[in-house]
């Protein structure tokens, strides 16, 4: 997948990711397949759990099905997953 | 709405479709849950829902069926040849004309 702004405007639903910012001791060493998503939550399957992780706090590493590795700032991806189809961003980097 | 956005959110009804497909047996309220966000997603595009897809949601109730799970398939030949659709959760039935090529084009 192309690193690009609209990266924020795709599905993270199914997508392998890991938590790298860790705001508290729970979040530590997070990593799994994304099954659900709220506005301002992420439901992760970690290790057969679910963890529910605040967009706002943390910072994901998304691993897309063809290997590419992104970090992406939780505060950008928060909305409901409709409204994240029209957010734009402008380029950060 | 731009193009772009029309192809984003047609990826990722894709994908929703799939996944729903894929864990309805084992847990049918998350597949609910996708098919319900895909919906919204292609009402904010302003898109049509592609037809293999729109046929997997009972029109009355909007519930994910599948046949041979909660749905029942029908072929009908009265009147017109038909397909019938009922979903076995909301009882009601959904009916789509079966008309050849020609014929539509002719219409």
């Amino acid at each position: 997948m192309k690193i690009t702004p609209d990266i924020i405007r795709h599905e993270f639903i199914n997508i392998e990711t890991k938590v790298c910012r860790k705001p508290q001791a729970s979040y530590a060493k997070i990593s799994g397949k994304i099954i659900d998503e709220t506005r301002n939550t992420f439901v992760i399957l970690h290790k057969g759990k679910k963890k529910t992780i605040i967009k706002d706090l943390a910072i994901f590493q998304f691993k897309f099905s063809d290997g590419t590795i992104a970090e992406i700032d939780g505060k950008l991806l928060v909305g409901r997953p409709e409204d994240r189809l029209k957010r734009h961003v402008r380029r950060l980097w | 709405m731009d193009a772009d956005t029309k192809r984003i959110a047609a990826q990722r009804i894709q994908t929703l479709f799939r996944l729903a497909k894929e864990i309805f047996h084992e847990n049918p309220s998350l597949a609910q849950h996708y098919v319900d966000t895909a919906r919204k997603i292609a009402m904010a595009a302003k898109i049509r829902l592609p037809t293999e897809h729109r046929h997997q949601i009972c029109s009355h109730c909007k519930s994910f069926i599948l046949p041979g799970a909660n749905s029942r398939i029908r072929i009908k030949q009265q009147r017109e040849p038909h397909v019938v659709i009922t979903c076995l959760k909301c009882g009601k039935q959904t009916r789509i004309v079966l008309r050849k090529k020609e014929e539509k084009q002719k219409l």
